[in-house]
């Protein structure tokens, strides 16, 4: 039986200073059911309206707890504005349901993460990765007729009418081509762009409360980074682009295999690609695999990683099991390529910031620093700030700057990411380039996906080589 | 001269063509009566002995286009498909069938097939109408609904009516907003239908069939993207 939100309250970790576990809940419990405008049956929370997924019920749990410790010492007035706030965004939120993609993949990282939640709560969230609506053939039938020209038992030579996997934001299916190819058709939900343009406009307005704040700009700014890639990742045109590329980053010697995409069967509602075989890791893990195997298929997802990185300097933020495929002749399969973001030239330079930070003096490390967070180099910071933007460096090089192979394996360096971005939160140190809150993303996705692989990764030889490859300067 | 009944037929056709020509060109206000007379080949008052109104014009070609999408969608049903599914893939299937007369489906919306519209105002659009809730009714019966209340109907005409009237102003790409707001009005219509009733003489209804896919990267497969 899936635990109802009141326990997953309960079991959200306690925050050192904050009041506990049981009034969060009750103030939560207060909230919901004056939503739901009646009263809430003991030990039980109100269902909100049309939201029925897990995740969506324990993201609103985080984000209402922390929304709120924005305004726990404010006047009663502006308290009271807040919570109405608070009540309209929520019943917004419950009703995004395609953005329950986006926080699915915080609830995603939280499965990943040891000792945060609960293993039956992990286990839930790992079966419900389905964010958008599914679309029954019918409405699917339609929706291709106007993409592709035609209905999919026309354009296709065989078209399989059960989905067969879940999607961020549709649906994918198996075909034929007429000629002859295997391929894997990925349907969007229609109508998902402009929902998500109106949904944030609202969402914004109903922000503005917070505009009072002294990161209200970068907030803003995170904001609309989100909604861009949000709509980036409706634009399968893109998507296909960014495959393109990927692809062509690969040689067979890699063993990294990108899947083509055949652009006579691809619009921006529409992406056919090459059905590539093999496993997703809860299957390759069932196997049992040797360590060698795990160290192996570590070093290839490290090693993608960083071609897309240098190569392609592309930040290849969603690093979710379900876009890895494990073939049985050692290959890594690559997929998704909706939540790809590119570096500007801008934002390229503060890489190398980052890069020559990594190993070198406090100096450098500050400049670096003070640009992640949006600051002029002569602008002044917090010192608690620094600390903990010190802290968090730390944490996301470690594995970088090990010069063997680091052990993934003991999961030690999830604990303390949760930790250090549980005291960046309640301290209310969230203001960064939108830039860094993906690469923070991406370091948490890519740790993960190794931990849960028990892999022994030379990730800063593999970085360096990719490094030197892509022409950038590396030191020895 | 007797005008044989063939004839009648083919003028009342001419017309019909004419006008799709000219509406689809000029749009429904821009092309008068006269035009579509002449378009046709007959004098401007013979339009008249076919059609009372420019409207009505509208409306037979609504219908035609209406009979179109019955026959396709009985083509193309499956068989196993949910009540949901089914009444979606009808009207979806109307839908595509009005696109061509889109820009005179105003009209007939406003003065023949609203809620607010007069029955005896427009005697096509009332049949029209009758015919869509018979398919609508054998539709419901085949999945368990046998004897819908007129609440039903009545709440699925302000559905397919409302669909209409969004779909005519929707400008995103292929109508697609259409499309959501359509599966999602239905999922709401169909939950508020009372259980089916079970016939121990007839076959029991479609099963319900999930359309769930399985959640990614759970389960085998072979896949890309």
């Amino acid at each position: 039986m899936s635990p109802n939100l009141a326990e997953l309250l309960a079991a959200l970790p306690a925050v050192e200073g904050e009041p506990d576990a049981s009034e969060g809940t009750a103030q939560l419990q207060q909230l919901f059911s004056r939503m739901g405008h009646r009263r809430v049956p003991v030990g039980t929370l109100q269902r909100l309206g049309t939201l029925g997924a897990l995740q969506a019920q324990i993201f609103l749990a985080y984000s209402a707890w922390w929304v709120r410790s924005w305004f726990r010492s404010a006047e009663r007035n502006e308290q009271a504005l807040a919570e109405t706030h608070l009540r309209v965004a929520l019943q917004l939120l419950a009703g995004m349901g395609y953005l329950r993609g986006a926080v699915m993949k915080a609830g995603q990282t939280l499965a990943n993460l040891p000792g945060v939640v609960p293993d039956e709560i992990v286990e839930t969230l790992e079966h419900l990765h389905f964010q958008a609506p599914p679309m029954h053939f019918s409405l699917l039938r339609e929706h291709v007729c106007n993409e592709l020209g035609g209905e999919p038992e026309e354009v296709f030579a065989e078209f399989d009418a059960r989905a067969f996997a879940a999607a961020s934001l549709g649906q994918v299916h198996r075909a034929r081509l007429k000629s002859g190819e295997e391929a894997a058709v990925k349907v969007q939900y229609p109508g998902i762009g402009s929902t998500i343009r109106a949904d944030f406009r609202n969402l914004f307005a109903l922000m503005l409360p917070l505009r009072v704040s002294k990161d209200w700009e970068n907030l803003k700014a995170q904001l609309e980074d989100l909604r861009r890639v949000l709509e980036w990742e409706t634009d399968y045109e893109k998507e296909a682009e960014f495959q393109r590329k990927a692809r062509a980053l690969f040689r067979e010697d890699d063993r990294i295999i990108v899947p083509r995409v055949f652009e006579q069967h691809s619009t921006r509602r529409v992406l056919t690609a090459e059905r590539l075989s093999g496993v997703h890791v809860n299957d390759f893990l069932a196997g049992n695999p040797p360590q060698e195997l795990r160290d192996h298929f570590g070093a290839l997802l490290g090693r993608a990683w960083y071609r897309l990185f240098f190569s392609g300097r592309v930040n290849y933020a969603d690093l979710h099991p379900g876009n890895f495929l494990f073939q049985s002749d050692g290959r890594l399969g690559l997929l998704d390529f909706g939540c790809v973001r590119p570096f500007s030239d801008r934002e390229w330079e503060l890489m190398r910031l980052s890069m020559r930070a990594v190993d070198g003096n406090h100096e450098d490390l500050v400049r670096y620093l003070k640009r992640s967070v949006a600051l002029a180099e002569d602008a002044s910071i917090d010192p608690e700030h620094l600390r903990v933007l010190e802290r968090l460096c730390a944490w996301s090089w470690r594995p970088i700057r090990c010069r063997e192979s680091f052990d993934f394996s003991n999961g030690q360096i999830l604990s303390e990411g949760v930790e250090v971005f549980r005291e960046m939160t309640r301290k209310r140190f969230t203001r960064g380039e939108p830039l860094c809150v993906f690469a923070a993303r991406m370091f948490f996705g890519l740790f993960s996906m190794l931990y849960r692989l028990r892999a022994r990764v030379p990730l800063r030889a593999i970085g360096e080589e990719e490094a030197r490859a892509a022409g950038e300067e590396v030191e020895d | 001269m007797r005008i044989t009944n063939d004839a009648k037929l083919a003028t009342r056709q001419r017309i019909l063509e004419a006008s799709r020509r000219l509406f689809a060109r000029d749009g429904f206000d821009g092309a008068s009566t006269r035009d579509v007379a002449r378009e046709a080949g007959i004098a401007a008052g013979t339009l008249f002995n076919y059609f009372s109104t420019k409207e009505s014009v509208a409306l037979s070609l609504a219908a035609e286009a209406l009979g179109a999408a019955r026959d396709g969608y009985e083509r193309k049903r499956r068989g196993e498909e949910s009540l949901e599914e089914d009444l979606f893939a009808y009207i979806a299937g109307c839908l595509r069938s009005l696109k061509p007369l889109r820009c005179c489906v105003r009209p007939v919306l406003e003065g023949a097939l609203s809620p607010l519209a007069a029955s005896t105002s427009a005697p096509e659009g009332e049949s029209l109408r009758t015919d869509h809730l018979e398919i609508i009714g054998s539709i419901l019966a085949r999945h368990g609904q046998t004897e819908p209340s007129c609440v039903t109907l009545h709440l699925y005409w302000m559905l397919f009516t409302g669909v209409l009237a969004f779909w005519l102003e929707d400008s995103s790409p292929h109508q697609e907003d259409t499309l959501a707001l359509l599966d999602q009005a239905l999922k709401m219509f169909v939950g508020s239908l009372p259980e089916p009733v079970a016939d121990p003489s007839k076959p029991s209804p479609a099963k319900e069939t999930s359309h769930e896919p399985q959640p990614r990267g759970t389960a085998r497969r072979s896949a890309g993207g």
